[in-house]
C-alpha cells in the first residue's frame, strides 16, 4: 500500500462525502424538524404512520411495485426464454429494440400512450366512429394503466437479467436433468428457474423499487397517492406550509429506507445463494436450442407481440413530432416541421443545456469512476470496500431523494445551488454506479499480470496505468461512458428539483409542455429527438460491445 | 450379444464432420472405452448414444430398441446414466436431492427413495454428506455424486464423458480403479469417453480408438498396445518410436519382412497386414521404448543390432530414458535406472524383431 493510493482514497472519500453523505444526511437532519418551533424530534414520522393518508399512500406504492413485478415477470419470462434458449434469427436485432424502453424516459411513454389510449385519443375515436362503443372506454387512466405504463418500461430489466441468467446455465446442468428423466416444463421448473434466481432478483429489485421513485408517472395519469408523486407535491407546492414540507421529506426519507432495504436485503441472498463456479470450458454462449416448427413459430409470434408494445410509443411520439394539432383526429391530418424549427431555431437552449450538463456530468463520472475502479479492484486500501459500499448504495437510492436533497443541503447550506454546475453534478451523483460498475467489471476481465509486466519493465503505476490498463480497458470504459451519457440525457426526477430559469433540459422542456396542456406537439418532437439521439447511441453500444451491457443492469452473476 | 449398437451413425457441425459413418457394438455387462484425441468425435458419438446429441444419418440401437429411426427417444426414456465432464451437479440442490432427483420423478415411495440413495452415498464413499451444498464439496466429491446420481436408478446403461480430466493426477488414479469395481460389481453396460491413454487402458474391456471422426481399432487393451492397426494408434497408446524404410525382402515364414530404415541398414519386423509386405512398400517401423535392449556384446553380430551414441539422459526414478543417435535417427530406449552408461558414450541397440512392427 503506497501513499499515492492512500492520498486517492482520501479523495475519492472527499468527493462521496461532500457529493453524497453530506445531502443525504442533511436530509436526514430535516426530516425530523419541527415546524413553526426550531426543535428536532420524532413527530414527522409519529405524524407519517398516525396519518391513514400517507399509510394508504404507502400501501399504494407497495402494490404497485408488486402488480408492476408480477407484470413484468409474467411477460418477461417467456421472452428471455426465448431469447436465451432457441436459435432464431434476428434476435439480436430484436434485443436491440426491447432495450429501447429503458433508455426513453418513462414520462414521455406516457404521454405517448395517452394520446393512443386516452378517452379521446386514436382507439377511443375510431371505436366510436365503428359504433363498437357509445361512449369513451377507459383504458389507462388508473391504476391498470400505471401498471401497464411502467411494466413496459421496466420489461427490458427483467428480460436481460432473466436472459443473462439463462445464458449463464452450463449446458450440461440441463442435460443432466433429460437424462435424469426431467423433461421440458418439469425441468425448467427443477432445474433452470432455480439457478437464475439470483439473477432475477436483481432485475426484480430494480423493478420493484421503480415506483417509489417514479413521482411523475402517477401524476400523468391523474393518481397522485402514491409515496414519491405526494412528497412532491408537498415538496414543490407547499414551502410557505413547512409542517407539509417536512411530511415530504419523511416520505423520500422512508421511501430511501424501503429501497435501500430491500436492496440489501436482495444483496444479501444472492451473495448467500451464488452458486460457485464449477465447470470450466462450456461454450461462452450457453445452451442453444433448435426450435420445432411450431416453437418458433409460437417464438416469432410472441416477439412480434412485445416489439409492437415496445414501438408504439415511437410510432406515436413520431406523428405527433411532424404534425400539429392533433386533437380528435384518429391520426394527425396536418403535417408540419414546426415542431423541430420551435426546438432548434427558438430554444436551442434546452439542447445544448441537454449536452452540456450531460457531458460535463460524463466527465465527473470518468474522473470519479476510473480511479475508484482501480482502488476497489487493485490495492488493498483500507476502506475500499465501505467505498465500494457507499457507491453501489446509490443504485437503491430514488432520485427523488438525490433532487431533495441536493435543493436542502446546496440551498440552505453550502449555496452552490445557485450555479448551473448543481445540474450536472446532480447527475453524476444520481448515476454513481452505472460507470463505476463498468469500468469495475472491465477491471477484472483484465489479467493484472499484464500490468505487472509493465511495472517489472520499469514503468511506474501512474504510466502503467495510462500505457497499459487504459487502452486495455477502452472498450468496456467506452460502452461505460456511452450508457452513462444516455441515463444522464434523459435525467428528469433529479433535475425537476434544481433547475432555475435558462437550466431546462430536454426532458424537462417536454414536461413543461405537456404541463402547458396544449403544446404536445413540440412535446413529441423532443421526446422523438431523444429517442433518435439515444438509438444512435444504443447502436454505437451495441456495436461495440454488447456483453458488457449486462454489467450495467446489475445480473452480472458468476458462471454456474 | 450386442447391448448397444451403432449403426453407420454420422453427424456434422457445419461443415465438419464429427462422426462419420462409424459401426460400434458394446456387449451387454461390458466396458468399452472411446479413445481419441480431443475432436475426434469421442464425444459426439457418447451424446448420440445418450440421446443429447441427435444424429444426421444411422441409428443407436439399446438393447435391440432403436433410438432415431423409428421416432426420437428422449434422454430421459432411454434408461440411461451419465456422468458430466464438469459434473453437472446441481449446485442449488443439497447433495441428498442431486442423488434423489431422478428417483422422485419416477414418484418412488419416499422411504425407498432415502434407502436407495443412502445405499449408493456408501457404495461411492459420501456417508454423512447427504445435507451438504456441492459449493461445500471437492471437485472429488462432487464427482462421486455424480457418480451416485447416475447409478441410482439402475441405468441400462452408463455413459461417462471424460469423468476424471478435471481431478488432480492422483486422484484421478484412484478414481479410475474406484469406477470400475464399482461398475463391475453393478454389472453394468458401459461407454467410457476419454483422451487419457493410461485411464483407457486400467478402466477398459475394449477400447474403441477414433481419430477424424473415425474408428481406427476396436480391441482389448493389450491388442491396442501390442498390435496397433496403424502410426496413429501406435503413437497415441502409449510411446514409441518410428523408424522410416522400405520393404526390402519378405520372408516365406511367418509374416515377416526386412525393411531398409532410413539410416541404411535393414531391419527384420513383422507386418500384421498382409497387404503391406510388397516389396518398395513405404512404411514405418514401431518399436516401444521398453522394447529395445542396450547389448553388453562390444560388437555383436545378427539382425537389428545398430551402433549408436547416448544424446540425452533422462532419469525418471524408476528408470531411465535414453535417446541414441542412430546415424541422425534418434530413438527412444528404457532402460534399468541403475545401467552405467553416460551421455556421449557408444552402445549398441538390440530391436526385438518379434516387437517390430511395420505400420503405413
Amino acid at each position: 500500500m503506497s501513499r499515492g493510493h492512500l492520498l486517492l482514497s482520501a479523495l475519492l472519500w472527499a468527493v462521496v462525502a461532500l457529493f453524497v453523505i453530506y445531502p443525504l444526511s442533511f436530509l436526514m437532519v430535516e426530516s425530523f424538524k419541527i415546524a413553526g418551533t426550531s426543535r428536532y424530534g420524532l413527530q414527522n414520522y409519529i405524524d407519517f404512520f398516525k396519518d391513514t393518508y400517507y399509510l394508504k399512500t404507502f400501501a399504494n406504492t407497495l402494490l404497485l411495485g408488486f402488480l408492476v413485478l408480477a407484470t413484468t415477470t409474467l411477460f418477461g419470462l417467456p421472452l428471455a426464454y426465448i431469447l436465451a434458449r432457441y436459435r432464431l434469427k434476428g434476435k439480436v436485432l430484436f434485443t436491440a429494440l426491447i432495450l429501447l424502453p429503458i433508455v426513453l424516459p418513462a414520462y414521455a411513454g406516457a404521454f405517448a400512450l395517452i394520446v393512443l389510449f386516452g378517452k379521446m385519443g386514436t382507439i377511443n375515436l375510431l371505436l366510436l366512429d365503428w359504433g363498437v362503443v357509445s361512449k369513451p372506454v377507459n383504458f389507462i387512466f388508473g391504476l391498470h394503466g400505471l401498471v401497464f405504463i411502467q411494466s413496459l418500461h421496466l420489461l427490458p430489466f427483467i428480460v436481460l437479467s432473466l436472459s443473462a441468467g439463462f445464458t449463464n446455465i452450463d449446458p450440461s446442468l440441463e442435460e443432466a436433468a433429460e437424462v435424469e428423466g426431467a423433461r421440458g416444463f418439469k425441468r425448467f421448473l427443477t432445474v433452470s428457474l432455480p439457478l437464475c434466481s439470483p439473477n432475477y432478483l436483481a432485475g426484480a429489485v430494480i423493478v420493484f423499487l421503480w415506483p417509489f421513485t417514479d413521482w411523475l408517472t402517477p401524476l400523468i395519469f391523474g393518481l397522485q397517492d402514491f409515496l414519491p408523486s405526494t412528497a412532491y407535491i408537498n415538496i414543490a407546492y407547499h414551502f410557505t406550509d413547512m409542517h407539509r414540507k417536512y411530511m415530504g421529506i419523511v416520505s423520500v426519507v422512508i421511501s430511501s429506507i424501503v429501497c435501500v432495504g430491500i436492496f440489501l436485503a436482495s444483496k444479501y441472498w444472492v451473495e448467500r445463494r451464488k452458486y460457485t463456479a464449477l465447470s470450466k470450458g462450456t461454450t461462452l454462449e450457453g445452451r442453444i436450442i433448435e426450435p420445432s416448427i411450431v416453437i418458433r413459430v409460437a417464438s416469432y409470434a410472441y416477439m412480434f407481440f412485445i416489439g409492437l408494445l415496445v414501438l408504439l410509443i415511437p410510432i406515436v411520439l413520431g406523428l405527433s413530432a411532424f404534425s400539429r394539432r392533433w386533437v380528435l383526429q384518429p391520426i394527425p391530418s396536418y403535417w408540419t416541421l414546426d415542431n423541430f424549427r420551435l426546438i432548434f431555431l427558438e430554444t436551442p437552449m434546452l439542447l445544448k443545456n441537454s449536452f452540456l450538463f450531460s457531458v460535463v456530468a460524463l466527465i465527473f463520472g470518468v474522473c470519479f469512476g476510473l480511479p475508484s475502479a482501480y482502488l476497489i479492484t487493485r490495492t488493498k486500501v483500507p476502506g475500499k470496500e465501505a467505498l465500494d459500499f457507499v457507491i453501489t448504495l446509490m443504485l437503491a437510492f430514488p432520485g427523488i431523494a438525490v433532487g431533495v436533497s441536493y435543493l436542502l443541503a446546496f440551498w440552505e447550506g453550502i449555496p452552490l445551488a445557485t450555479h448551473w454546475i448543481i445540474m450536472p453534478l446532480s447527475l453524476f451523483v444520481r448515476r454513481l454506479p452505472y460507470f463505476l460498475r463498468m469500468a469495475h467489471a472491465s477491471y477484472l476481465q483484465l489479467d493484472v499480470s499484464l500490468e505487472e509486466a509493465s511495472e517489472v519493465s520499469g514503468a511506474g503505476k501512474l504510466r502503467t496505468f495510462f500505457n497499459i490498463s487504459l487502452p486495455l480497458l477502452l472498450k468496456g470504459v467506452f460502452v461505460g461512458l456511452v450508457m452513462f451519457f444516455i441515463m444522464a440525457f434523459q435525467e428528469i426526477s433529479t433535475a425537476i428539483f434544481l433547475y432555475r430559469g435558462g437550466w431546462e433540459t430536454l426532458p424537462i422542456g417536454i414536461y413543461l409542455n405537456w404541463h402547458r396542456g396544449m403544446e404536445f406537439g413540440i412535446a413529441g418532437a423532443m421526446a422523438f429527438l431523444m429517442i433518435v439521439i439515444i438509438f444512435i447511441l444504443l447502436i454505437i453500444v451495441a456495436r461495440i460491445g454488447g456483453g458488457i451491457l449486462g454489467a450495467a443492469w446489475g445480473s452480472s452473476g458468476g458462471r454456474y | 450379444m450386442a447391448f448397444i449398437k451403432i449403426e453407420n451413425l454420422f453427424k456434422r457441425f457445419g461443415r465438419t464432420v464429427a462422426v462419420n459413418h462409424i459401426y460400434l457394438e458394446v456387449k451387454k455387462g461390458e466396458i468399452l472405452t472411446l479413445l481419441g484425441p480431443s475432436g475426434c468425435g469421442k464425444t459426439t458419438t457418447l451424446r448420440c448414444i445418450a440421446g443429447l446429441e441427435k444424429p444426421d444419418e444411422g441409428d443407436v440401437l439399446i438393447d435391440g430398441q432403436p433410438m432415431f429411426s423409428q421416432g426420437f427417444v428422449p434422454p430421459s426414456q432411454r434408461g440411461i446414466g451419465m456422468v458430466f465432464q464438469n459434473y453437472a451437479v446441481w449446485p442449488h440442490l443439497r447433495v441428498f436431492d442431486n442423488v434423489a432427483y431422478g428417483l422422485k420423478l419416477q414418484k418412488l415411495p419416499r422411504e425407498e427413495i432415502k434407502e436407495r440413495v443412502k445405499t449408493i452415498l456408501a457404495a461411492v464413499g459420501l456417508e454423512g454428506l447427504e445435507g451438504r451444498y456441492p459449493g461445500q464439496l471437492s471437485g472429488g466429491q462432487q464427482q462421486r455424486v455424480s457418480l451416485a446420481r447416475a447409478l441410482v436408478r439402475n441405468p441400462k446403461v452408463l455413459l461417462l464423458d471424460e469423468p476424471l480430466s478435471n481431478l488432480d493426477a492422483k486422484l484421478r488414479e484412484k478414481m479410475r480403479f474406484e469406477i470400475k469395481s464399482i461398475v463391475r460389481r453393478m454389472n453394468i453396460t458401459s461407454v467410457y469417453v476419454t483422451h487419457d491413454q493410461a485411464e483407457a487402458m486400467v478402466l477398459s474391456d475394449r477400447i474403441a480408438v477414433m481419430d477424424a471422426g473415425n474408428i481406427v481399432q476396436v480391441g482389448a487393451p493389450e491388442e491396442i498396445y501390442k498390435r496397433p492397426a496403424n502410426r496413429f494408434v501406435a503413437d497415441f497408446v502409449g510411446t514409441t518410436n518410428f523408424i522410416a524404410g522400405e520393404v526390402s525382402d519378405i520372408l516365406k515364414e511367418g509374416n515377416r519382412v526386412y525393411v531398409r530404415t532410413e539410416f541404411g541398414q535393414r531391419m527384420l519386423c513383422k507386418v500384421f497386414d498382409s497387404t503391406m509386405a510388397v516389396t518398395g512398400q513405404k512404411v514405418h517401423v514401431s518399436i516401444r521404448p521398453e522394447d529395445i535392449e542396450i547389448a553388453e556384446d562390444t560388437a555383436p553380430k545378427g539382425d537389428n543390432l545398430f551402433r549408436g551414441r547416448i544424446e540425452h539422459r533422462a532419469y525418471l526414478g524408476n528408470f531411465l530414458y535414453f535417446f541414441v543417435n542412430v546415424d541422425h535417427t534418434l530413438i527412444r530406449v528404457q532402460t534399468a535406472y541403475d545401467v552405467p552408461q553416460r551421455e556421449g558414450d557408444e552402445l549398441f541397440l538390440f530391436l526385438d524383431p518379434e516387437k517390430c512392427v511395420a505400420l503405413l
